[in-house]
């Protein structure tokens, strides 16, 4: 049973990871867009790969 | 290096291999159903009937070697990807991983078996297709066992946070199970079967140009090939691998979809 939870965490974070990016990162893009600035890009990526982070530790950190 | 090319092949320089080199010409006539990847598609279909009904048929107590065989691949998918990672329903999805991995590794190994010598999942469909079935099969699973509300609002609500953060990773969870989860798992397979064809024509191909070039040219063609040699091998081992870890992340979605909680 290790090895199965093992596995799911490595394959699981590195799914949340680029959802976290890609999601956020996609809001800030479509921002900067929308009210043509340049910062929300990277405010959504940061915020998203934050919060992935978070969703990770949720999940796998706590045992 | 410019140079080098020009002194090589009688001044037509080298021509790299690209992206083209996937978009095969129809093989009879032209009927776009009959290009090279689709054929190979089926063939594995057959290729794969075919072995496993020959080692299944006269099953006996001491196996031969074919049915050894058989049982191994068979064993290995059914233990250590089913009863491994599934638990104790394993047996229902046993087919289905078993097919994914047979299918998947014999269109993948088409890639270095000569004559053949092209992985039929570099062409980003078939991965896509494959994505999709086990995109289905993993949710449909989770809904019939947990009911439709709950089963989504296990994704979206990962307990123990306050409300508001839900703002936050609600759309991260439901990214990762409907978009980035059925993505990763075809983009992988293509881009590894698409890199690996690509890094074999190179070498091969760029061993062949050299050879017919100036002497000195020559004289380095027989490194370029026995490094595209060296690479089959390699390929090989990236093949069984990726045609593992497909049916891996399947076995991994559909166990999530199982279990009660995260």
């Amino acid at each position: 049973m290790a090895a199965k939870d093992e596995s799911n965490a490595l394959w699981s974070i590195f799914g949340y990871l680029l959802s976290g990016m890609l999601f956020w990162g996609g809001v800030g893009y479509g921002l900067d867009k929308w009210l043509n600035k340049g910062f929300f890009l990277l405010i959504g990526l940061l915020l998203g790969i934050g919060a992935a982070i978070y969703l990770v530790w949720l999940r796998f950190g706590k045992e | 290096m410019r140079t080098l090319f020009l002194l090589s092949g009688e001044g037509e320089g080298f021509v790299p291999p690209s992206s083209n080199d996937f978009e095969l010409p129809p093989a009879f006539g032209d009927n776009a159903f009959t290009t090279k990847p689709i054929l190979l598609v089926f063939l594995s279909v057959i290729l794969v009937s075919v072995f496993f009904l020959l080692s299944s048929r006269k099953a006996a107590v001491v196996p031969s070697k074919l049915q050894f065989a058989g049982e191994s691949i068979y064993g290995f998918v059914r233990n250590d990807l089913g009863r491994e990672i599934i638990g104790h329903e394993f047996m229902r999805f046993v087919p289905y991983l078993f097919t994914l991995f047979t299918f998947v590794l014999t269109n993948n190994i088409f890639g270095i078996v000569p004559l053949l010598q092209f992985p039929s999942m570099s062409r980003v469909s078939f991965p896509y297709v494959l994505a999709i079935f086990t995109f289905i099969v993993f949710h449909y699973v989770g809904i019939r066992k947990q009911g439709i509300g709950k089963y989504l609002k296990d994704i979206m609500f990962m307990p123990g946070v306050p409300k508001p953060v839900y703002i936050l990773l609600t759309p991260i969870e439901l990214a990762t199970f409907f978009l980035v989860r059925p993505l990763t798992l075809s983009l992988r397979l293509f881009a590894n079967m698409f890199a690996g064809h690509l890094l074999l024509l190179v070498f091969i191909l760029g061993g062949d140009h050299l050879f017919k070039g100036v002497l000195g040219l020559k004289l380095i063609s027989p490194f370029a090939f026995a490094f595209g040699i060296g690479l089959t091998f390699f390929e090989f081992m990236v093949q069984c691998l990726q045609a593992y870890i497909f049916t891996l992340l399947t076995a991994l979605y559909i166990a999530g979809a199982l279990a009660d909680e995260h």
